[in-house]
């Protein structure tokens, strides 16, 4: 009986085993990755992998010859010596010269990592509670990335993709062949830049740049994640890099601004309260669902509610509402979202929240208000 | 003096004895037993988390949640169940081993006990209160844990500075006892290897404590009292709390593993029926590890910009001092090799912890390679290399210690079927958990998540079996304990065979009161 | 006791290898004192020697 229950166990957990591996890869090891760096850290990785697997072989056949033939149960008999000076020191000059041979590559390695000079394109990626923003120095270009995955699949009510939390709205764009310079840095707490293809890992600081630089060899999309924890959605703030020729990344470059421009200059046509609700709903569900939910009704007391909340309710609230969004609260994952969204999404934006979840207030906020409201600040 | 040989009284009946008590043995035990139930509730959040990482998608607990448990089984191990065992371990055996009547400071030593059970109450606490525990990672680094953390932060850093009082207090106690109280014949180079360490992890503690006190304390002040340590938009610096908390943090791997390296050598040697091999090099080593230990800090920091002379300064300062700390293995195997070996339940744990304990000590060798550590930092690889390190080397350590000083405890034999039988789960159990963590580490997958892309799940599922496994293995251990306070076979005053030392002259189970006339030791 | 035989008990210490003979007679000395400020000025040592390479190495590429 006992061991029929052991053997369904291992049956089911067997069974659950084979279920997943049909949408899964079983990696084992560190990526390559497509630059220079990131191989010779992969060869570095390596040489210390099988370093340690030669030393591990030889100190436990050492000790598992002598559990097989030094036991009581086969009649040895204890010897009584307890020190070797010479052994000992054998045994320890030798891992030290190892280390020291070691220590040569890693340190070149590390040089070649920390020479962020001469590079051809500048970014500067700020990380957000709970996405990235991407400038591209000397181009007049920003924007912000943020995760896109279907709510839906966190929750499990649909299939998940195959790239499940590792996509996002607007990747980053970047040429191969080029030296890209990485500035680094936070607007709120410590995140982590990281992309394993590239080999690319920096803390991202509040108040402080950090430099990293790669050059792609090869075109390609790759994924990566924030790596260090950052709050709530630490899990759901990915990394997506598009690596392509020099000719498309000029193309990119020029459709990419053109679709800016084309954004500033609808907030001077007029909107209907349908038109914002529609888009308000988008911009709300990418920029503020995480925090004050789906449903308005927010998370006490670190995510204040929306729903039948005063500030969204009330008429003479209206403006404290509109300037609470656009300069954010200090000290809270609440942001000065007047310098990251476009005047027609904060327009948007604020008309949904003030017209969802029975907030009904029928207010319209126009985007030229918005604009007027950013110039006397 | 005399007044404690003239009253042969027992313990006290009732509560009070466990209130007022300053009797080492009693004591020992109340740090045993307070360990072992952190241990099950840090325990049953790391099973939380397991549960929420079986499959992609979120099914058990939200982001938030996740967080909270991430942090408190971080903080609950480290701070409530492993360094309070170790202290345990100390109150019963050292003055056992050194033939001491008790610890020097009995009164001192019953408050740093019951700091305890307050600290930790406090710190459970914030799990009912609004906003959550703490949910920024054992680690806390500003500002999360400032200026975006929830209220209950303040919770925790009194929890902290309490549990860190009871930390000092009793190292201060492990000091004050090894230099004064040893019987007259036991002279230093006598001293157990037990002895030895912990009274090394004792100046360790002692040294670096007040660092965390400090660093929690700023964090204090940054929430309540407008100062900027940790917020560069008031001058101050976000990385000098990683500076700062490492420079505790370090010392404090040490302060977990040396009193294991201790427990092992004595463990190693009586199995053998074999002196230890090398005990003077050990008795140098381990000293000048501790002072070593306090020039690697950086090496957890290497993604954070430090300069390239200070990246290379501690990936070579970690390499050097990873030699002394290895050879220590060498010791051990060698100590076996001509021996003539049993393989009760403590060898088994010693020699797990061997074997395991090499394997996170290569890892993290791997992790000193700075270039490499970028790819390496802030993964589950990380993850894998310090619960190597914590459960095969601290706990599996403590584990070994009280197979072989149960019977000295309580009088009788533990039952050796069971033992095996919590030693072959527990093993197998925790390779299971831990060992996969090493691929999806390697594979991309970052720590302290929720959910995880999909080509990550096989090995999440294989991990999540595994620590079930290992956790519910725990509950034999508890099994074990009972049946061994409650009865058994009557344990003689020299337990194992090989064993040697003081705390095997005293009869089993020890009396309340031991050592009152000092011991001549041979 | 002279002070080179501190220097060499603090060396094996760092390097992590004593035989029996000298641990015995290190500890014949009266007080720990003198091995505790050799063992903190060799670390001190160690870090300005480490300093020093590590300049050197940047230097060197």
């Amino acid at each position: 009986m006992k061991e029929r229950s052991c053997s369904s166990a291992v049956l089911i957990i067997l069974a659950a085993l084979w279920s997943v591996s049909a949408q899964a890869d079983w990696a084992l090891n560190m990526t390559e990755g497509v630059t220079e760096v990131s191989r010779s850290i992969y060869s570095l990785h390596m040489q210390i992998f099988w370093i340690c697997v030669v030393i591990a072989i030889a100190v436990f056949s050492v000790m598992f010859w002598s559990i097989i033939h030094h036991r009581k149960s086969v009649g040895a008999k204890a010897e009584q010596f307890h020190e070797n000076t010479t052994v000992e020191l054998i045994w320890t000059i030798v891992p030290v010269l190892i280390l020291v041979a070691m220590a040569v590559p890693a340190t070149t390695t590390l040089i070649e990592m920390y020479d962020t000079s001469d590079s051809d394109v500048d970014i500067q990626v700020t990380g957000y509670q709970w996405k990235w923003q991407y400038q591209y120095l000397g181009e007049d270009l920003s924007f912000f990335s943020n995760l896109s995955t279907n709510p839906d699949e966190i929750n499990n009510k649909v299939e998940k993709n195959k790239n499940y939390l590792l996509e996002v709205d607007e990747p980053l764009v970047v040429p191969i062949g080029k030296k890209i310079r990485f500035l680094v840095t936070s607007n709120d707490v410590i995140h982590s830049w990281w992309v394993p293809a590239f080999a690319v890992k920096r803390d991202a600081i509040p108040g402080f740049i950090n430099e990293s630089w790669t050059r792609i060899d090869e075109v390609g999309t790759y994924r990566g994640q924030c790596a260090e924890l950052c709050g709530k959605d630490h899990g759901f703030m990915p990394i997506v890099v598009q690596a392509v020729t020099d000719e498309d990344y000029a193309l990119w470059l020029t459709e990419k601004k053109a679709s800016i421009a084309a954004e500033v200059a609808a907030a001077a046509r007029v909107w209907s309260l349908e038109e914002l609700m529609v888009r308000g709903e988008q911009v709300y569900q990418k920029n503020c669902a995480a925090c004050h939910q789906v449903g308005g009704q927010g998370i006490s007391p670190m995510f204040p509610a929306l729903k039948a909340s005063a500030i969204a309710t009330q008429a003479e609230q209206r403006d404290a509402h509109i300037k609470i969004v656009l300069e954010g609260r200090a000290g809270t994952a609440m942001q000065a979202y007047g310098a990251q969204l476009s005047a027609v999404e904060l327009a948007a934006v604020i008309t949904y929240e003030r017209n969802a979840w029975g907030n009904d207030t029928g207010d319209i906020i126009t985007p030229q208000s918005i604009q007027s409201m950013l110039k006397s600040k | 003096m005399t007044s404690a040989v003239d009253h042969h009284h027992g313990p006290a009946t009732g509560m009070t004895r466990w209130l007022f008590t300053t009797n080492h043995k009693d004591i020992g035990s109340m740090y045993l037993i307070f360990s072992l139930l952190m241990f099950f509730i840090g325990g049953s959040m790391a099973l939380i988390i397991r549960m929420e990482l079986v499959e992609p998608g979120l099914q058990v607990v939200q982001p938030e949640f996740f967080n909270q448990m991430t942090t408190m089984h971080g903080l609950i191990m480290v701070f409530g169940a492993v360094m309070p065992a170790f202290v345990g371990l100390a109150n019963w055996m050292v003055p056992l081993m050194i033939g001491a009547p008790d610890m020097a400071l009995p009164r001192l030593n019953n408050f740093s006990f019951w700091l305890l059970p307050f600290a930790f109450f406090m710190l459970l606490s914030t799990l009912v209160m609004d906003g959550g525990a703490p949910d920024f990672g054992w680690t806390f680094y500003a500002p999360l844990s400032t200026t975006y953390a929830p209220p209950s932060v303040t919770f925790f850093i009194f929890a902290i500075h309490l549990a860190g009082v009871s930390s000092i207090l009793g190292a201060i106690n492990v000091i004050v006892t090894i230099m004064n109280m040893r019987a007259p014949s036991m002279s230093y180079m006598k001293m157990p290897l037990f002895v030895w360490t912990w009274l090394i992890t004792a100046f360790l503690l002692v040294a670096v404590m007040p660092v965390l006190a400090g660093t929690v304390t700023m964090m204090l002040t940054d929430i309540h009292f407008g100062t900027s340590f940790f917020d560069a938009g008031g001058g101050g610096d976000p990385v000098l709390f990683q500076h700062l908390f490492w420079f505790f943090g370090h010392p404090e791997v040490y302060i977990m593993i040396l009193p294991a390296f201790g427990i092992i050598s004595q463990i190693v040697p009586t199995f053998s029926r074999k002196p230890l091999f090398g005990y003077a090099s050990m008795v140098y080593a381990t000293s000048s590890i501790a002072l070593l230990s306090f020039t690697v800090w950086a090496h957890h920091m290497f993604t954070v910009g430090i300069p390239l002379v200070g990246e290379l300064f501690f990936m070579y300062a970690t390499m050097l001092i990873s030699v002394p700390t290895g050879v220590k293995v060498f010791n051990w195997v060698a100590t076996m090799f001509r021996g003539s070996m049993t393989f009760e339940t403590p060898m088994l744990f010693a020699i797990a912890f061997i074997v395991l304990f090499t394997i996170g000590g290569f890892s993290g060798l791997m992790l000193a390679i700075s270039p490499a550590d970028f790819q390496y930092h802030d993964t589950y690889f990380v993850v894998a290399h310090f619960h190597y390190v914590l459960v095969p080397g601290a706990v599996f350590s403590i584990m070994a210690a009280a197979y072989y000083w149960m019977p000295k405890w309580t009088g009788n034999m533990y039952d050796e079927y069971l033992g095996k039988c919590h030693f072959w789960c527990s093993f197998v159990g925790l390779n299971l958990t831990f060992f996969p963590m090493h691929f999806v580490g390697l594979a991309g997958m970052p720590r302290r998540i929720p959910d995880y892309s999909i080509q990550f799940a096989d090995f999440n599922l294989v991990s999540s079996l595994g620590g079930f496994l290992f956790g519910f293995s725990q509950l034999i251990f508890v099994l074990v304990v009972v049946k061994c306070v409650k009865g058994g076979k009557k344990a003689e005053a020299v337990v194992w065979e090989g064993a040697e030392g003081l705390e095997w002259q005293v009869p089993s189970p020890a009396p309340y009161h031991t050592f009152e006339t000092p011991p001549e030791v041979k | 006791m002279n002070i080179w035989k501190v220097f060499k008990a603090v060396f094996s210490a760092f390097i992590g290898v004593q035989s029996e003979k000298n641990r015995l007679e290190d500890f014949q000395a009266n007080s720990p004192i003198p091995f505790i400020l050799v063992g903190i000025l060799m670390v001190l040592i160690f870090i300005f020697s480490l300093v020093y390479l590590v300049n050197f190495m940047v230097y060197l590429m």
